[in-house]
């Protein structure tokens, strides 16, 4: 057979082929109603099948090229991306999540880094001795100012306008810090200086409240007692998660540096998860508990209660099991 | 040669479940740029209509409104591109426009949790940033991406991924629309008629005809006399072959050998008698003998009857190969 009477006799299936792809552009595959699309299968199937005969057919070079693109297309319409699965994202956030980072060495490597950084600064900040411009080169005198004056008042509640925009702005602003320490973490340096820089300010900004002679101490202690348990578990968390992907490109256990990388990628996004789901809860206890006016043994309960499903979250859930109780 | 073209270019094979190797060309960093930029716009837009409802809506509970309006604005900052590449198949509406699309690197669609890595590391990629601050204008809220990260890892794999790709096994590939071409047509008759003088048991093995196809194809984009000094190389040792004339034109010769690989080869009939003993001179219809008279019949069909052609709105492409 000729090239031109083959060619004359599969134009048809093709131009209908690429008819399909256009009409599945863009719209669910059911769509496209039952036949058409066991056609559609039929036609792509076909088109393989000349594309893998077209050496020996000997087609031109010209069409050899058109059937690559038109079985990439119809291919890229066949398999589809898979959704979002809602139950088995909540399996691996309450199962896997907790026992990766159980076992996690860098998670802890960052939980020391971050806690040791943060006590150092608060000391650094609340000693008048040690050295004694530190609070002022760590905060800058206008952030101290603009602190002094924020907590200058006993905290009695806000409009609940108010509340929900400064919600809004935590998760915005907090979570957007969070995947920053994440991505930057990939890196190593960027994570770390992110991470380190946030430690260091908190706990010059958490010193420096504490010194007996701030007067605003006592509010700016009350208003962030709440939200803190969830809030520094979550940068800790999203610090760590990102730590793990710059260490599995560095230290591979015998994979390939790119396998070992999107291995280790596929198990730290769930951790930044959980993170995201911490920061969330934090934004809205900051939004609206902690400026509230409710007395601070509520909030203090609110602070131990967190911690406590914490601890259950990460030790209860997260202790080794034998294999036979383990999940997935 | 096709292993040496995968070398320079662009192309990457992709082995589908069907058992088919196909190739695929990678999508380089201009066009992903233009992509971003479109999304960029959109994102833009849709946060300002997101703006004029939160507008509209905080009369009445203006808090909630700017809470939701926050929300938006970080959904929108972070997973813009994971929501769009999760539930369109890969493409956010930038990449449409331009016909790129995300796949992971054995060709299979991308999953939720690829797509929401390689949107989130982006904020690694489009590091050093610069802010304006640094040019002296003070507006510490916008900041300059330079995708430089992205730009350096991008040109050290062939697949022109960026980290964020690199990290998730993804890559970006384009999908474009090319219009069949069908085999050349020959603008001259009088290819047709040599490809009668051509010896009939000559058999033209698969690498010639795919020079041939090269060729042909192309000899229309060449002016006349590259066409000769290109067709020269083969059309030379194949007149001596043939022991056709000297001065007969190279370029027609390889259009008349063209004719007889792809579109009509009247010498599978005289071939074929050849295999039965039958002698191939003979004048087995009218037209042959008409033919070696040197008298043609008007009614030859002319090539471009036979040939595939395109339906008339087959665009550009179809129009050049003319």
């Amino acid at each position: 057979m000729k090239v031109a009477e083959l060619l004359e006799k599969r134009r048809e299936n093709w131009l209908q082929l690429e008819q399909f792809c256009e009409q599945m552009k863009g719209r669910r595959l059911a769509s496209l109603g039952a036949a058409n699309i066991s056609r559609f299968a039929a036609l792509y199937r076909a088109a393989c099948a000349d594309l893998a005969l077209a050496d020996s057919y000997q087609l031109p070079p010209n069409t050899v090229q058109y059937l690559h693109r038109l079985v990439g297309r119809a291919h890229n319409q066949l398999y589809r991306s898979r959704k979002f699965d809602l139950t088995s994202w909540l399996i691996v956030l309450l199962f896997e999540v907790p026992q990766r980072v159980f076992n996690d060495r860098c998670v802890q490597l960052m939980f020391c880094i971050f806690w040791g950084t943060f006590v150092l600064s608060a000391a650094l900040a609340y000693s008048k001795q040690l050295w004694p411009d530190y609070a002022e080169q760590m905060l800058t005198s206008a952030q101290i100012e603009s602190l002094e004056e924020n907590f200058k008042n006993p905290i009695a509640g806000r409009p609940s306008e108010a509340n929900f925009v400064m919600a809004g702005f935590y998760i915005q602003h907090n979570t957007s810090i969070g995947l920053r320490c994440f991505a930057g973490g990939l890196l190593v340096v960027p994570g770390l200086f992110i991470t380190l820089f946030n430690a260091a300010f908190l706990g010059a900004a958490f010193g420096y409240m504490a010194r007996p002679d701030v007067a605003a101490g006592t509010n700016f202690l009350h208003f962030v007692t709440a939200h803190g348990p969830f809030e520094l578990t979550a940068i800790v968390l999203s610090a760590g998660a990102g730590l793990r992907l710059g260490v599995s490109w560095l230290k591979t256990n015998g994979l390939t540096r790119e396998a070992s990388l999107s291995k280790t990628a596929e198990e730290a996004m769930p951790i930044m998860g959980a993170a995201m789901v911490m920061f969330f809860l934090a934004a809205m206890i900051e939004g609206f508990l902690s400026p509230s006016a409710a007395p601070y043994w509520v909030k203090a309960t609110v602070a131990v209660l967190s911690s406590g499903m914490l601890m259950f979250y990460f030790i209860v859930l997260g202790i080794p099991r034998r294999p036979s109780n383990a999940v997935g | 040669m096709q292993a040496d073209v995968a070398q320079i270019d662009t192309k990457i094979e992709v082995v589908t479940p069907e058992n088919i190797a196909f190739h695929y060309q990678v999508a380089g960093p201009a066009r992903r740029a233009m992509a971003f930029l479109i999304d960029l716009v959109i994102r833009l837009g849709i946060l300002f209509g997101v703006g004029c409802l939160t507008a509209v809506f905080g009369i009445v509970a203006g808090g909630v409104a700017i809470l939701g309006y926050l929300i938006a604005y970080f959904l929108l900052d972070w997973f813009y591109g994971a929501l769009f590449e999760t539930f369109m198949n890969g493409q956010t509406p930038g990449k449409r426009v331009l016909g790129i699309r995300v796949l992971t690197v054995d060709g299979q669609p991308i999953n939720g949790l690829q797509a929401v890595i390689r949107n989130v590391l982006r904020s690694v990629d489009l590091m050093p940033v610069l802010s304006l601050e640094m040019f002296g204008i003070p507006a510490p809220m916008y900041i300059i991406p330079t995708f430089m990260v992205g730009l350096v890892i991008m040109a050290t794999n062939r697949r022109f991924q960026r980290l964020g790709d690199l990290v998730c096994r993804t890559m970006v590939v384009m999908e474009e629309r090319q219009w069949l071409a069908g085999v050349a047509r020959l603008d001259d008759p009088r290819a047709m008629r040599l490809a009668d003088y051509l010896p009939a048991d000559f058999q033209i093995t698969r690498t010639l005809a795919q020079a041939l196809a090269h060729y042909v194809e192309r000899r229309g984009y060449y002016s006349e006399a590259r066409r000769r000094e290109v067709a020269r190389h083969l059309g030379e040792p194949l007149l001596r072959q043939f022991g056709l004339p000297h001065d007969t034109s190279h370029d027609l010769l390889l259009c008349a050998l063209y004719y007889r690989a792809f579109v009509a080869d009247v010498g599978d009939e005289a071939r074929r008698k050849v295999r039965q003993g039958e002698s191939p001179f003979g004048p087995p219809d009218a037209t042959a003998a008409a033919a070696a008279a040197g008298q043609f019949p008007r009614t030859w069909p002319l090539p471009q009857q036979q040939m595939v052609t395109l339906p008339p709105a087959a665009g550009p492409d179809a129009a050049r190969i003319l």
